[in-house]
């Protein structure tokens, strides 16, 4: 086929099967999907999905039950243990938990791989340094991990996980245990590397602004299999299984499944409250959601005037507190069948 | 009695005590550290997970850690004289202590090797590395200051193993405590020889910590904190 060529992973009818002697547990249930030559390729999906498992399918760290992986020609199931060494070397991982060494500086870090693969020692070292530069820590070879913080131990597994010119790198979560700014950071370093040195990445995320932000494509996982595929703007411009509005549209399958129940409450808008948006801090602050039946309110020089009926929820206690809310905010309201 | 004697005893027992704990503890380790690693790689949560191999060796440790110290002595005096000559003396004493000492090193072995992070093994397996190279180069290394910690502990249980078999003709310290403390009824010479067990047990555990901390890299020196994210990125 000729456009199989171009895809570096190609997964197709994978299953795994966890079996503990009395329980199974399948955790991916006939996965195909292919990764193309110098992309970065997202999956997502919520906890449980089979993410993890998934993503360690692809280097063997998880042996497959049915169906078949091949990596850059590789079929990696049918490899001997030699061979399976051998093709990990070409496939960089990194973690959520970053799983440095936490006994060797970040230089030592960076060799390691390099070690295991037989590099001589002192051209190991130059190598190491070098891609520490690139990763942005050039400054900080002999720091132990212990003394560097997360963004900055990313880096230093980033690094190590390029050390043998990986053809694929995988991210399993790797900026899940990092704050906003720095996942920014570490993504844009993604997308350097993948541009620089052509790799091709493969990113396992819970978040949707990561996949937003560097996939090209992505796979959405739900219970075991894929549901949805694509490009990225295709995919979450129009999702069309619940598992995907469910991540795209996280508070939407809250209001799907809202229970009114029969208190109705006509909301009076003279222009003189604030410019709040009342309703919305209403439902945030009371952690329910109301059904707004009718609305007829303009804005007057920034001033809301008019009227809105709202359905309160069923749950008694939201509705009152809803009520005590609207009281304090100084809201006139009057309440009806 | 004079002191002279008396110091040339104190002197000799401490030098037996000494020479049973080192080689004792030295030989422990040559037998219990390569079990102990295989404990630790066949569990099921292992890189090697074998249920036959983790479950026999499992027994058989666990089988000699719960006879007592002394009655496993007498037990294996045919084993002693095999491999020493003799039943009496020091060096015969080494074989007991080995013995019963080597389980205890298989355990806390296993013990420090299993405390490595799960995900630094994983990372190394990403890489491709063999399962020697995983011991070699990430389990050792990572669980060093723990290791070093249960050196100090062991280290500790043979030197009180081996004032126990000073009761049996092991010499050392606790031979002479026993000797002339209880037999002779000269308790101030039994006091002497506890408090120089006691000296003695506060010094290794201390060598042990120090040396623990020292080789642990996890462990910042005071005001080189990590720093933060947001303050120090660019």
């Amino acid at each position: 086929m000729a456009d199989s060529i171009n895809n570096i992973i190609q997964i197709s009818g994978l299953r795994k099967v966890f079996s503990d002697g009395t329980k199974t547990v399948t955790a991916l249930d006939g996965i195909s999907l292919e990764v193309r030559q110098g992309e970065i390729f997202g999956i997502i999906g919520l906890s449980g999905a089979g993410k993890s498992t998934l993503v360690r399918c692809i280097n063997l760290l998880e042996t497959p039950t049915e169906g078949s992986v091949i990596v850059d020609g590789k079929d990696m199931a049918s490899l001997n243990e030699a061979d399976l060494l051998e093709a990990r070397r070409k496939i960089g991982m990194i973690f959520q938990g970053f799983n440095l060494l936490q006994q060797r500086s970040a230089l030592e870090n960076v060799c390691f791989p390099l070690e295991i693969a037989g590099v001589k020692k002192e051209d190991a070292k130059v190598r190491a340094a070098s891609l520490l530069e690139t990763v942005g820590l050039g400054d900080r070879l002999d720091a132990y991990p212990s003394q560097l913080s997360g963004g900055m131990q990313q880096r230093v597994a980033i690094a190590r996980a390029l050390a043998n010119e990986p053809k694929v790198l995988l991210c399993d979560e790797a900026t899940s245990a990092l704050d906003p700014k720095t996942t920014l950071q570490i993504l844009e370093l993604l997308q350097k590397i993948n541009k620089e040195f052509g790799v091709t990445i493969v990113v396992i995320t819970h978040e949707m602004k990561v996949i937003e932000r560097i996939c090209s494509r992505v796979a959405i996982l739900a219970e075991s299999r894929v549901v949805e595929s694509g490009e990225v703007s295709e995919v979450f411009r129009h999702p069309k299984t619940s598992a995907a509005k469910q991540l795209i549209f996280p508070q939407g399958e809250k209001i799907e499944t809202f229970r009114g129940g029969k208190r109705l409450l006509r909301l009076a808008f003279d222009g003189t409250t604030t410019d709040q948006p009342i309703v919305a801090n209403m439902v945030l602050s009371c952690g329910e959601a109301v059904s707004i039946l009718a609305a007829d309110t303009k804005l007057i020089e920034g001033k809301t005037v008019g009227q809105m009926v709202l359905q309160l929820p069923e749950n008694e206690s939201a509705a009152e507190r809803m009520l005590a809310y609207l009281d304090q905010e100084n809201i006139s309201y009057t309440e009806g069948e | 009695m004079m002191d002279t004697k008396l110091l040339t005893l104190v002197g000799s027992g401490f030098a037996e005590s000494l020479y049973m704990t080192f080689f004792a503890t030295l030989f422990s380790y040559v037998i219990g550290l390569p079990i102990g690693l295989i404990l630790a790689i066949t569990s099921p949560e292992g890189i090697k997970p074998s249920r036959e191999i983790n479950f026999g060796l499992g027994a058989v440790v666990n089988f000699l850690r719960s006879v007592p110290f002394i009655i496993l002595a007498v037990a294996i005096i045919p084993l002693t004289r095999l491999v020493t000559g003799t039943s009496i003396g020091s060096t015969a004493a080494i074989v007991p202590l080995v013995v019963a000492a080597a389980p205890l090193v298989a355990r806390s072995v296993e013990s420090s090797v299993k405390g490595v992070d799960s995900g630094v093994i994983e990372a190394a397996r990403s890489m491709g590395a063999t399962t020697w190279q995983i011991i070699k180069k990430v389990m050792l290394p990572e669980a060093l200051p723990s290791l070093i910690t249960g050196l100090a502990s062991a280290t500790i249980t043979v030197l009180g193993f081996s004032a126990m078999a000073g009761a049996f003709g092991g010499g050392g310290l606790g031979a002479i405590a026993i000797n002339y403390g209880y037999y002779r009824g000269q308790s101030d010479i039994m006091y002497v020889m506890v408090i120089l067990l006691v000296l003695m047990v506060q010094i290794i555990q201390k060598i042990g910590d120090r040396m623990s901390v020292r080789v642990d890299k996890t462990i910042r020196e005071s005001g080189s904190a990590a720093p933060e994210d947001n303050n120090t990125e660019h």
